[in-house]
């Protein structure tokens, strides 16, 4: 090969190096472009799938049906929520990211601090978006230092599932549920079969399913962070009695023994309490589908998480927003799909196939869940619930406070020493900013 | 041809044979500066700021490290991953070599064999977890249900502190059929004639192994030795598989790099996950000088 064969060749080779890198970030671009006949199109990054993919689909449908000028090209993006949203991180970082995102509400506050989020409050005073619409919590969750970050979507509460049927053999009165902590644990004490270190049936494990701290913590009656000084308090009195309770619980029927129990239970189908092996169980609205769909003729009821004196019984919602990333190309037609969304006209559609509860407490009346005996008691503490604090350390104070039940659990130091540390830690890290 | 004349030309040939060569390797090399050494670097430097991803952050001296040693989690990753060293591998080299020697013995169907061993090395490490999930499942998982045929009543393994970090133990010396297909060549390496010799000399087995096999296999056992620290102190996929990122039970599985990452990625202190990773650096840098350094003792190159 001569020299000026190879250098054609070398060319070539640089050439076609630099077509592919160009190529990357042209389809990265690709996104959140207007094409020649007017038309917008807008990216828009979920990870929902199954029948939620069902509802947001029929959901872009409609709207694109209304806005003919909007083209809405969703991807699916595997793992967002609970701070697992690298690849949106990734894209905000290099300056690509997509016109809208479907956002877990608990991460608004951390990542609006971060400027990673547009925000939405002046969009929302020209169209006459406001907090009246939403649930308090959501609309909270939504927004960081008194700005609208996101628009709410759906949500959830917590409350207590139990098998009606166990509560008659053992001799419980099935209409009168535990409501006092005092109640819950004699309850469970007595649903309880127990052969040598198996469990046979276990009646309750406090820290299961959706038996998170936060839960229990707000049951006993307390909280979690105090805004004003932007302080967490996890270590606050009642808190301290709510881990102490569980700890209790932990030592009582052999913390490894539950473990055992609960490591050998899978989902779906093989869900304890689906299964007959776990009598009551804190879980989320989601669980009534999951048991009309593997075990139908479960006889089942829920009642709220007790609280130590049996009154004021509270829970707390989790849920879905959606969000303009910061750098987003569209932002016009991105707040024209956000507003939509969270529109009565688009929750509907959207908590219709879904199932999930909507943020606007008049979609869930005419979708007929307040109808639903089961699912009436969902909704119905809506109003009263909690939402897990706005701050910017949301998921250091998750992670924990997760943390905390497995290690007060286990015996690794008392409750409070536990909680002192984590208040302290994620003080630190508040103080930092 | 006179030579005089050819020297400048060959000497022209080759200046101009070596700019081809930079010429041909410069897309590599660039993308080794752009992607490697370029984000290598920048890490040093954002290990002493706060930067966030998201935002560059603030200078903040050594604070991420003075912080690091106040972290108890820092603590006890470190904790877990030097329990899993220390077991993984010496474990890892003696199950090793004896399976390479068990596999190096001249019967029929030898390759059959072989594949068996090296097959879970092909199995995908997330696959192996869930599979390792089923297999020490504390109700009906296999294991247990073998120790109870004999009378043993089987821990929680995966769900119980003390359990947790031998459980990953054996789960990851399933998949050391990489470190035995080095072995059988090291000990393919070894020339018959010692084992002649020996035989004439009078040598049993155990003599055979000690004084001719395990000496004349030191400098590949050296190097599985170096990729063996190195890769315990990065374990992560396993854990993180096993545990969903949580590190439970009571983060006895919280592995170094697991808590990197989470610090990176989930709490928005990427400086800070920067300053772990050359904590991380420096760690694996002594170890390994460490064994260089002691190789000189114990390993033995043939042909010196």
């Amino acid at each position: 090969m001569n020299a000026k064969k190879m250098s054609v060749t070398l060319l070539a080779v640089i050439l076609s190096v630099a077509i592919v890198f160009a190529g990357c970030s042209n389809s990265q671009q690709s996104g959140g472009s207007t094409d020649a006949s007017g038309k917008t199109t807008i990216t828009f990054w979920h990870a929902m799938t199954d029948v939620t993919a069902e509802a947001v689909e029929a959901v872009i449908a409609d709207f694109e049906a209304k806005h003919p000028d909007i083209n809405i090209e969703p991807t699916y993006i595997a793992n967002q929520g609970e701070g697992q949203n690298e690849k949106l991180l990734a894209a905000i970082a290099g300056g690509n990211p997509p016109d809208v995102a479907y956002f877990d509400r608990f991460e608004v506050g951390a990542w609006a601090a971060q400027g990673s989020l547009e925000e939405l409050t002046e969009f929302a005073a020209a169209d006459g978006i406001n907090q009246d619409m939403y649930y308090p919590f959501a609309w909270n969750e939504s927004s960081y230092q008194g700005k609208l970050y996101a628009v709410p979507t759906t949500t959830d509460s917590r409350l207590v599932y139990y098998n009606i049927d166990h509560f008659t053999e053992a001799g419980l009165d099935p209409n009168n549920p535990p409501s006092t902590i005092a109640e819950l644990e004699a309850a469970a004490e007595q649903l309880t079969k127990k052969d040598g270190k198996r469990f046979e049936r276990i009646g309750f494990i406090p820290w299961y399913g959706q038996g998170w701290l936060y839960g229990w913590g707000w049951a006993f009656g307390g909280d979690f962070y105090d805004p004003e000084t932007n302080q967490a308090t996890a270590n606050d009195p009642k808190n301290v009695e709510a881990l102490q309770w569980i700890a209790d619980f932990a030592q009582k029927y052999n913390v490894e023994d539950i473990a055992a129990f609960t490591d050998s239970q899978g989902t779906g189908a093989m869900d304890p309490f689906l299964s007959g092996q776990l009598s009551m169980k804190v879980s989320g609205p989601w669980e009534v589908s999951a048991i009309e769909k593997f075990m139908p003729d479960l006889n089942y009821g829920v009642f709220p998480m007790p609280t130590p004196t049996g009154t004021d019984h509270t829970t707390w919602s989790g849920g879905w927003s959606v969000v303009i990333p910061k750098g987003a190309k569209n932002k016009e037609a991105a707040w024209e799909f956000l507003k939509y969304f969270g529109s009565a006209n688009g929750q509907k559609i959207f908590s219709d196939i879904s199932k999930d509860f909507s943020v606007i407490d008049s979609v869930n009346e005419e979708l007929g869940f307040k109808e639903d005996p089961i699912l009436k008691q969902f909704v119905d503490i809506l109003p009263v619930s909690n939402n897990r604090p706005v701050m910017t350390q949301g998921s250091l104070y998750w992670n924990e406070l997760a943390g905390a039940v497995e290690n007060a659990t286990r015996g690794n130091g008392t409750p409070q020493e536990i909680l002192d540390q984590v208040t302290q830690k994620v003080n630190n890290e508040l103080a930092k900013e | 041809m006179q030579p005089t004349e050819s020297t400048p030309t060959l000497k022209k040939n080759k200046e101009k044979s070596n700019y081809y060569g930079l010429l041909f390797a410069s897309p590599w090399i660039l993308g080794l500066m752009l992607f490697y050494a370029f984000p290598l670097l920048s890490s040093v430097y954002f290990s002493f700021t706060s930067y966030s991803i998201l935002q560059p952050g603030n200078f903040v001296g050594l604070q991420n490290y003075k912080d690091l040693m106040n972290d108890d989690l820092f603590w006890k990753s470190i904790y877990n991953t030097v329990y899993f060293a220390v077991f993984f591998v010496p474990l890892s080299i003696i199950f090793g070599i004896a399976l390479a020697m068990v596999l190096n013995i001249k019967v029929k169907g030898m390759a059959v064999y072989r594949t068996v061993f090296f097959l879970p090395t092909l199995v995908p490490h997330i696959a192996l977890a869930v599979l390792w999930m089923w297999l020490l499942n504390p109700g009906f998982g296999l294991v247990n249900g073998m120790l109870h045929s004999i009378g043993i009543e089987g821990p929680a393994w995966l769900g119980s502190e003390t359990w947790s970090k031998p459980s990953l133990v054996f789960m990851s010396l399933w998949g050391i059929g990489q470190a035995i297909v080095i072995y059988l060549a090291g000990l393919a390496d070894i020339p018959q004639d010692y084992y002649d010799a020996s035989d004439v000399d009078g040598a049993n087995w155990f003599q055979k192994i000690r004084t001719i096999t395990l000496p004349l296999l030191t400098p590949v056992i050296f190097f599985n030795l170096v990729m063996g620290v190195i890769g315990a102190f990065q374990q992560f996929t396993l854990p993180y598989a096993l545990t969903k990122g949580q590190g439970s039970p009571a983060n006895s599985m919280t592995f170094y790099v697991m808590y990197l990452y989470d610090n990176g990625f989930k709490f928005f202190k990427m400086g800070y996950a920067s300053a772990m990773a050359w904590i991380l650096f420096v760690i694996i840098m002594v170890l390994t000088a460490i064994i260089f350094w002691s190789s000189k003792r114990w390993v033995h190159y043939q042909g010196k």
